[in-house]
């Protein structure tokens, strides 16, 4: 990767090249993005599908996030090297998540903790929403093989 | 094939070390190391991402209870104002491969203002959390939201999160001071600004933190 | 300097009279060093000491379960001592030692560089290490932690104890490994000579790449984990603790995901060096060069997946159980690649038998077996068993003692006359690996069945039927001190008066063995080029051609 050209031919066509334009439109845009996750954060959109409102903001996010990557991070021009290690944390970040997620999906709703019943102290609402499949039983019941 | 006798006219770069042959070898060396850097970092945080997923995934009304306590316009105020600092240290580097040294400074000036106004604000955020008792473990005693189970935790998270973060803007902010250092003093040239770009590439990433934290916090 | 020689009978060894050891003086030269060489002594220095003080620890466990009943201390100080065992082995010895002082002494000069990426971040790593390992010991000093080196919650976050200390000791090391890692991936990257296309690489500095990727990835998380362990105790935070609506079982989350890939910066590079020593000792080619790179990589891939197979006990769910089951013995099938291309270098090469040879078969025994009980103690109906037993203490110490430090050993043979330009005494050293591997086996083999007879792990009493078995395997453990207390004394010995060993005494193909020993400050004198594939030895009857101009 050594290359013989000078330093100061190389970097004053870079910056003839790219100028500042690419900056201030991606700034405008994730302004924009973010005025927009604000507004969907104010509504409640779970008619739609049920997680929607994270996932529309993890959207945006994600779109925020490529675009300063992208651009103001200098991606566009960096090595292939550089790409792959960055956008490989962000892969081992989502097996971390994934990988425990594997765990909480499938346990039994009984070893969970917000489906332990309480006996004394006031009545709390078990919230819904967390298990994917079995519903809230309270019964300990002797059947559960796990 | 050693650098010295390729260029035997020009002196070796006055920046290149030693155990490299060009000045591109070790702007590459630079960079990766900087990228590597960066992904140990979102590692880092990567953890706590995990524990905010997994908890909210178990607290799923109380998340949504506890993240309306939060200020939205504070939150949303920090954002805009990191996003900016992005575009202005991203600016600064620009102007600094250029050649605008005072152009630089400023922009880096303003830079580092954003950021001690991101701190400002968290720091009126926490105050409220401390007066009303927002706060994480054993610690937590706000009224309103002691029906939900464990709100606790979310203020855990919140508080980790949000404190690792802050962390991460006060050295952010530590490296951009002396990056506008070396550019003050001369060292930062259109010859050699790799220093600059690697600074910006750490703030860069410290607003990428912000940007997933803003939505997880604020918006849920 | 000496053109790269092939000693023979009538040309002397020849030791430089300057060389990296003595071409500065000075205390200061040695603590800021910017020399990769200076480093890894540094590093082999401290490592040592390190390994001196977990084995201490060990000694005192082996010498408590010598009886059922309690033999020389009781149960708060047992567990004590198996904790600090395992904190200073697994952090202060395991992880750094042979990344910290061969990767650092050997890498760079078998790419042909004149030093790592970034030097002066490698001498920061070595301050972390040092900072790191007095405030990990400190816990011995204020009598602290004695929750297992695992450090699970609820017990170690609510019981009063002087834990702190030690957790900012261990981020620190963890961020130590990290800079270490960052820099010799960027070496690897920049700083290969001219003509060294990653295929041309030694083995040894593909599995310090593959080592350093998992340190760059994994680390940062261990950090974290500790940090919010730390902030637990003391601030009482509740992440992990039920009462508050935490999880306990989040906390084995973290701490496995990094803690398993650690056990692969362990592994991989004591396999590295055996991969580049077992082709000097047959004096023939790698076989299978390519496959053993990869599986390198490969297990480093596989070994993020496999975390939960620390947990099938711990209220994992059973899909995650099986899943992580399968994924974990994926490794089995790399490391089986490597061996199998080790066996066959070896086959019709023109072995020479000296103790690097034995530590080799020792190795190859151990890895084998180690890794058969590892796919063993994969498959879940089995680990209901065995967790929590001495089998898995087993399988581990298999691993960990009979292929880690065995790659050890064989690096600190065939790399010390490198290093010190000095030949150690051979008969010696044969007695010695034959004390170090049978008393291996003498060890670990009864621990295999033991725990398999149900004697668990971490308790300092136990059924009398069990004695037997434990007395042979402190026997054997006293074989193994024995064996390394002689190791010692012939390599201090050899470090003072020593036979000087010329530039290259295996005529190794290595890149590093052609400079000289002990290496010039600048590591070569001429620039580097390569041309030959690595670890190419000449057939019967060929001209020897150098690798390097």
């Amino acid at each position: 990767m050594a290359q013989a050209t000078t330093t100061e031919s190389a970097h004053a066509k870079d910056a003839h090249h790219h100028g500042t334009k690419s900056y201030w439109v991606v700034w405008v845009i994730l302004l924009a993005c973010t005025g927009l996750t604000v507004f969907t954060g104010q509504h409640d959109l779970s008619h739609v599908f049920p997680s929607a409102n994270i996932t529309i903001a993890l959207i945006i996010a994600t779109i925020k996030a490529s675009l300063v990557v992208w651009y103001f991070m200098h991606m566009r021009e960096a090595a292939g090297t550089n790409r792959i290690v960055f956008v490989t944390s962000f892969v081992f970040l989502l097996v971390m998540i994934f990988g425990v997620f594997g765990d909480l999906w499938t346990r039994s709703p009984m070893t969970l903790p917000y489906h332990t019943p309480t006996t004394e102290g006031p009545e709390i609402e078990v919230p819904e929403g967390g298990a994917h499949h079995a519903p809230a039983h309270h019964s300990p019941s002797p059947e559960h093989h796990e | 094939m050693s650098s010295s006798d390729e260029h035997a006219h020009s002196a070796r770069h006055p920046h290149l070390a030693e155990h490299f042959e060009t000045i591109q070898q070790q702007d590459y060396a630079a960079r990766l190391g900087m990228w590597l850097f960066l992904g140990t970092e979102v590692l880092l945080f990567a953890g706590l991402f995990l524990g905010y997923t997994v908890y909210r995934h178990f607290y799923h009304a109380t998340w949504h209870a506890c993240s309306q306590a939060l200020s939205l316009s504070l939150g949303a105020t920090n954002t805009v104002i990191l996003i900016s600092s992005s575009l202005t240290v991203a600016l600064a580097y620009w102007a600094v491969k250029v050649g605008k040294r005072n152009l630089a400074l400023g922009l880096l000036a303003f830079t580092i203002l954003c950021a001690i106004a991101f701190l400002c604000i968290k720091y009126v955020e926490y105050s409220h959390k401390f007066h009303v008792g927002e706060l994480p473990g054993k610690w937590f005693r706000a009224e309103e939201l002691m029906q939900y189970p464990a709100a606790n935790m979310y203020f855990t998270i919140y508080f980790l999160a949000t404190g690792l973060h802050a962390f991460h803007v006060i050295v952010g902010m530590s490296v951009l001071l002396w990056v506008a250092k070396g550019i003050w003093k001369g060292r930062y040239t259109p010859d050699y600004f790799v220093p600059v770009e690697l600074g910006a590439l750490y703030w860069h990433l410290v607003d990428l933190v912000w940007i997933f934290l803003f939505p997880l916090l604020y918006l849920i | 300097m000496t053109q790269q020689s092939q000693p023979s009978a009538d040309s002397p060894a020849v030791y430089p009279a300057v060389n990296y050891l003595n071409a500065d003086r000075g205390v200061k030269s040695w603590l800021l060093t910017l020399d990769h060489k200076r480093i890894g002594i540094m590093y082999f220095a401290s490592v040592l000491v390190m390994f001196l003080v977990g084995g201490i620890f060990a000694m005192a466990v082996r010498l408590e379960l010598l009886t059922p009943g309690p033999t020389i201390m009781g149960a708060n100080t047992y567990n004590r001592m198996f904790t600090l065992h395992g904190i200073v082995m697994i952090f202060l010895f395991m992880i750094p030692a042979i990344p910290g002082v061969f990767g650092n002494f050997c890498m760079p000069l078998m790419l042909g560089a004149k030093d790592v990426a970034f030097p002066r971040l490698n001498l920061l790593s070595l301050y972390l290490y040092w900072t790191g390992a007095i405030l990990a010991i400190s816990a011995i000093i204020f009598g602290g932690i004695d929750t297992g080196w695992t450090f699970y919650p609820p017990y170690s976050t609510t019981t009063p104890m002087t834990a702190f200390p030690a957790l900012v000791g261990i981020f620190i090391l963890g961020f130590s490994s990290i800079v270490t890692g960052l820099n010799f991936i960027v070496t690897i990257h920049t700083l290969r000579a001219p003509g060294m296309t990653w295929m041309r690489m030694q083995l040894f500095v593909w599995a310090i790449y593959a080592t350093s990727i998992i340190q760059v990835l994994a680390t940062p998380v261990i950090g974290l984990t500790v940090m919010l362990a730390g902030i637990e105790k003391v601030a009482g935070f509740g992440l992990f603790d039920s009462a508050k609506g935490g999880d306990p079982v989040l906390f084995q989350h973290f701490f496995w995901f990094y803690s398993h890939p650690a056990v692969y910066i362990m592994v991989l590079p004591s396999m590295g060096v055996v991969s580049d020593a077992i082709a000097a000792v047959a004096r023939k080619n790698v076989f299978g060069y390519q496959m053993i790179a990869y599986s390198s990589l490969g297990i480093a891939f596989v070994g993020f997946f496999a975390w939960g197979h620390h947990m099938f006990v711990s209220g994992q769910s059973p899909f995650d159980n099986g899943a992580f089951a399968v994924i974990s013995m994926f490794v089995g099938v790399f490391t089986a690649i490597k061996v199998f291309n080790w066996v066959g270098t070896l086959y019709r090469g023109a072995i020479a038998i000296n103790a690097m040879f034995v530590y080799i078969c020792g190795f190859l025994f151990f890895v084998v077996f180690g890794g058969m009980t590892g796919i063993a103690v994969a498959t879940i109906s089995l680990d209901i068993h065995w967790h929590d037993t001495y089998f898995v203490v087993a399988h581990f110490h298999f691993i960990m003692v009979g292929a880690v430090i065995m790659g050890f050993l064989i690096a600190i043979h065939y790399w010390f006359p490198k290093m010190f330009g000095r030949m150690y005494h051979e008969g010696w050293a044969m007695v010695s690996a034959s004390f170090i591997v049978l008393g291996f086996i003498a060890t670990f083999i009864p621990q295999f069945l033991v725990g398999n007879a149900g004697m668990p792990r971490r308790y300092y009493m136990y059924p009398e039927r069990f004695q037997a078995m434990n007395v042979a395997s402190t026997a054997g453990s006293s074989l193994l001190a024995f064996g390394f207390i002689i190791i010692a004394i012939y390599l201090i010995y050899a470090l003072v008066r020593g036979e000087i060993a010329g530039d290259n005494p295996w005529k190794s193909m290595g890149v590093e063995w052609q400079t000289t020993s002990p290496p010039d400050k600048h590591n070569f004198a001429k620039p580097v080029v390569i041309t030959k594939d690595p670890h190419s030895y000449q057939k019967p009857g060929e001209e020897v051609e150098h690798v390097v101009i």
